[in-house]
């Protein structure tokens, strides 16, 4: 049985190692900029170029990748699905990694890129992940409960950052 | 790397607030933001593995 939650950094270095475009937006996006918040998969949204989308299924095929699916049944990623602006919820022997075509109101890798920076994670492992500000102007636009929960984390977060950076 | 919730004492009296007013604990903030990235991945890490146990025991109930 895969585990119930993700290996972020296998994750990331698997797409690392493939080579794949994307960024890391969600939790983990959250708290990689310093927002004390929970998560349990990891979010990502991939450009969505017919080399990085075959790029893409090259790394999910090597952590077995399946679409998490309440009925069960055994659904392996395909490029049509990856190049949409669709949610892709996967499985993989690495935990829960959710494949995201687009954010907030249709914002996708190119509309989003311009507000992301690459970070260092440790151990030679370096990923683009959004900047804060544009993770809380998603995080408003999408407007769950759910996310409008974590906003007031996510926004004293930045004013205690933009404090510290004078 | 373990959270300490005295970490902002004998700070300026401007950190000193413990809760926004919205109700933020600002003392974890302060204290992820004193960490790394990579460090607050690993914290992050080490969480979801530790309530992993605890969320298989709550949906087999």
């Amino acid at each position: 049985m895969p585990p119930t939650v993700a290996d972020v950094s296998g994750l990331l270095r698997v797409l690392a190692e493939h080579d794949v475009s994307f960024l890391v937006v969600g939790g983990v996006c959250a708290v990689i900029h310093g927002a004390p918040v929970s998560t349990f998969d990891l979010d990502i949204v991939p450009e969505r170029s017919d080399d990085n989308v075959a790029r893409l299924l090259r790394a999910l095929a090597s952590v077995e990748a399946v679409h998490r699916d309440l009925a069960g049944r055994s659904i392996p990623p395909d490029a049509s699905r990856l190049s949409g602006p669709g949610h892709n919820l996967f499985m993989t022997r690495s935990g829960p990694l959710d494949i995201l075509g687009t954010i907030g109101e249709g914002r996708d890798f190119s509309t989003l890129a311009s507000r992301s920076r690459t970070i260092d994670l440790g151990e030679g492992l370096t990923a683009r992940v959004l900047d804060l500000d544009a993770l809380i102007d998603v995080k408003r636009e999408v407007g769950r409960e759910k996310d409008l929960a974590t906003l007031p984390i996510l926004v004293r977060t930045l004013e205690e950052r933009r404090r510290r950076e004078g | 790397m373990t959270y300490n919730p005295r970490m902002n004492e004998g700070e300026p009296a401007r950190e000193t607030n413990t809760f926004s007013d919205d109700g933020v604990d600002l003392t974890l903030i302060r204290w992820l933001l004193s960490l790394t990235p990579a460090e607050r991945l690993a914290v992050l890490q080490s969480n979801m593995r530790s309530l992993e146990p605890l969320r298989g025991a709550a949906n087999r109930r």
